[in-house]
């Protein structure tokens, strides 16, 4: 009969899509997890290479490639030190100047800004973060560095520094440890560590307040309402409300920033200085692992290659120890608020 | 026509006469941009007393409320304009400090918000923004606040736990304890109790009936069985007009009014 025929093929038919909907599901899984691998896979593949391509380099020096300053392609000595504390240096001031200015405006943004401005504003701020780094990095070295050389550098060593021009030690530098050892420099030009620190600072700056921003306006309306409702001041519940309440996300957010600075290439050389030398001094130039890299890459043959390539291991080494450290301040955090 | 009703009869409070107004209420209207949300609210709200508002959703009711300790200045394009009399002060006033009028005027929200810090710090946390205790007084203060609120023999053993840790009636009450431990003049509840069980919502109403004594309550709620319950005045509101406002019981089982009558009959909203 037509009527049971019908019903026979329907069942089929439901079968026949079971089945296949169950083998479109273990495919899709498959993708996914193949997806998902691929992250580790060129991780660990990249770090493998460059721990390879650097062993000369590592078997040569042992442990004085970490704390030796030399690097010395004639006599091919080599130490990673001073690129070392470059890159961690230069990331480090770029975060302390980028990461009040991006709260303020994530806070501005997201709590006091008109309506109206706010899309603009962060669709500036997008922009911002689209500028392709050698940009920055010719803006760094054409304009910024020669006035940072002209107008700024000289009242910070003759206020701040050791060495001042006019040969009076300032009060700072006499009766503030470091201080003077911080901002004295000889070199009369603008490229240094410090400079490097800004110009990544304004590199890193979208990225972290658009990480803020969005954070922010996922703080439950009502959270703030009671705040203020108890006399908080915007201030105070941006501080001990909004911020505490996203905390994770705003800490992801800001080592975004920082493995971006820590990594910045183009920039970095160009308004690094590219010194091989160690100073205690923000005034003086330096290098960084990327910018060293960048620098000799071209050139470089058999245990500077390797030198090079140990170099490139090294950055991640940095960066796993600076986002360990993250984890245990977020571990830190969380047992303070009792959870 | 209501509003000439409003117009002739100000201050619909002559049952409670016999206990003076805390909070005074005059021609108050209200705007959300172009959109006028209450129209011409005159009321009396007396003092110590637990006075309800009810009326169907939309009406105005968290507006009104809202406007009192003007958690809507937050918000640009909100705007009052009326008077609202505290102790004789208007707090619409813009001169009237935002500080002050919230250290007076206390609120709990619909839902339960701790803040994300410890039980302790939650109720310390408004008190330090007002006064300077010592660690001793800082203690005696929240757990005065976490007695009064009925909530301290639940929470005195993990004072350092994070608040997010609580059910939801004993977040609620912790979100009164912290309102009340500014001590405030005037208590203002948001539908305190919708997004709990029936058992947490019981003893907050119980709550309500005991710090009465200590505050002037006004009650936002969309059950009518609560305000019946906890009030001893009720206000019934409809699309933004204050319609009836007598004693509880009154409004309960002699609505002066028809669209009250309907209201509280069910038989709309």
């Amino acid at each position: 009969m037509p009527a049971t025929e019908t019903a026979i093929s329907a069942t089929d038919i439901l079968e026949q899509r079971s089945r296949r909907d169950a083998r479109h599901e273990r495919l899709f899984r498959w993708l996914l997890k193949g997806c998902a691998l691929l992250v580790l896979a060129s991780l660990l593949g990249a770090a493998g290479a460059t721990l390879w391509g650097g062993r000369d380099a590592f078997s040569a020096f042992g442990w004085h490639f970490l704390v030796s300053s030399e690097w010395d392609p004639g006599n091919e000595v080599y130490g990673a030190l001073v690129p070392v504390y470059g890159t961690v240096v230069t990331s480090f001031i770029a975060l302390l100047i980028a990461v009040p200015i991006s709260f303020g405006i994530a806070v501005y943004l997201s709590e006091v800004a008109p309506t109206w401005l706010r899309t603009p504003i962060a669709s500036a701020i997008e922009l911002l973060a689209g500028i392709p780094s050698i940009i920055y990095g010719m803006w760094g070295l054409f304009v910024f560095a020669p006035f940072f050389a002209d107008h700024i550098k000289p009242w910070l060593t003759s206020n701040l520094g050791n060495k001042p021009d006019d040969g009076k030690l300032s009060w700072v530098a006499e009766h503030v440890p470091f201080v003077g050892k911080l901002f004295g420099s000889d070199y009369p030009f603008g490229a240094s560590i410090l400079v490097a620190g800004i110009v990544l600072a304004i590199m890193v700056i979208p990225f972290i307040s658009s990480v803020m921003r969005e954070v922010f306006q996922t703080v439950p309306t009502r959270l703030k309402e009671s705040a203020y409702a108890l006399g908080s001041s915007t201030w105070e519940v941006s501080w001990d409300i909004v911020l505490p309440y996203t905390r994770s996300a705003v800490i992801g957010g800001i080592f975004l920033g920082l493995g971006r600075a820590l990594g910045e290439t183009m920039a970095v050389t160009f308004v690094l200085g590219n010194a091989m030398h160690l100073s205690a001094s923000l005034l003086d130039p330096g290098a960084s692992i990327a910018s060293t890299i960048a620098n000799q890459f071209s050139e470089a043959v058999g245990l500077q290659k390797s030198a090079l390539m140990a170099l490139a291991f090294l950055l991640f080494v940095v960066t796993f120890i600076v986002l360990l450290i993250a984890r245990l301040m977020l571990r830190r955090l969380a047992s303070k608020e009792g959870r | 026509m209501t509003d000439s009703a409003l117009a002739t009869n100000p201050a619909p409070v002559a049952a409670a006469a016999a206990v003076a107004p805390k909070l005074i209420v005059r021609d108050l209207n209200f705007y959300y941009g172009g959109f006028q949300a209450l129209k011409s609210i005159s009321m009396d709200i007396p003092e110590k007393q637990v006075t309800a508002i009810i009326g169907p959703s939309g009406c105005g009711k968290s507006t009104l409320l809202r406007i009192f300790n003007r958690i809507y200045a937050i918000y640009p394009k909100q705007e009052a304009k009326g008077s609202i009399e505290l102790d004789g002060e208007n707090v619409l006033d813009p001169g009237y400090s935002l500080n002050r009028l919230r250290s007076k005027v206390g609120m709990v929200f619909q839902k339960p918000v701790p803040f994300p810090m410890t039980i302790f710090e939650n109720v310390a946390y408004g008190i330090r923004h007002h006064e300077k205790l010592s660690k001793a007084d800082m203690e005696g203060r929240v757990e005065q606040a976490m007695r009064s609120a009925a909530l301290w023999d639940e929470v005195k053993d993990k004072l350092k736990q994070n608040a997010l840790g609580l059910s939801g009636g004993q977040q609620q009450r912790l979100c009164i304890a912290r309102a009340i431990a500014l001590r405030p003049e005037v208590l203002l509840l948001d539908e305190p109790t919708s997004a709990l069980d029936p058992i947490a919502t019981s003893r907050i109403e119980q709550l309500v009936e005991e710090l009465k004594s200590q505050f002037t309550i006004v009650i936002v709620t969309h059950n009518m069985q609560q305000a019946a319950r906890v009030s001893d005045l009720t206000a019934f509101m409809y699309l933004g007009e204050l319609i009836e406002f007598d004693q509880t019981e009154k409004i309960f089982t002699k609505p002066g009014k028809k669209q009250t009558e309907d209201y509280i009959t069910g038989r709309f909203g």
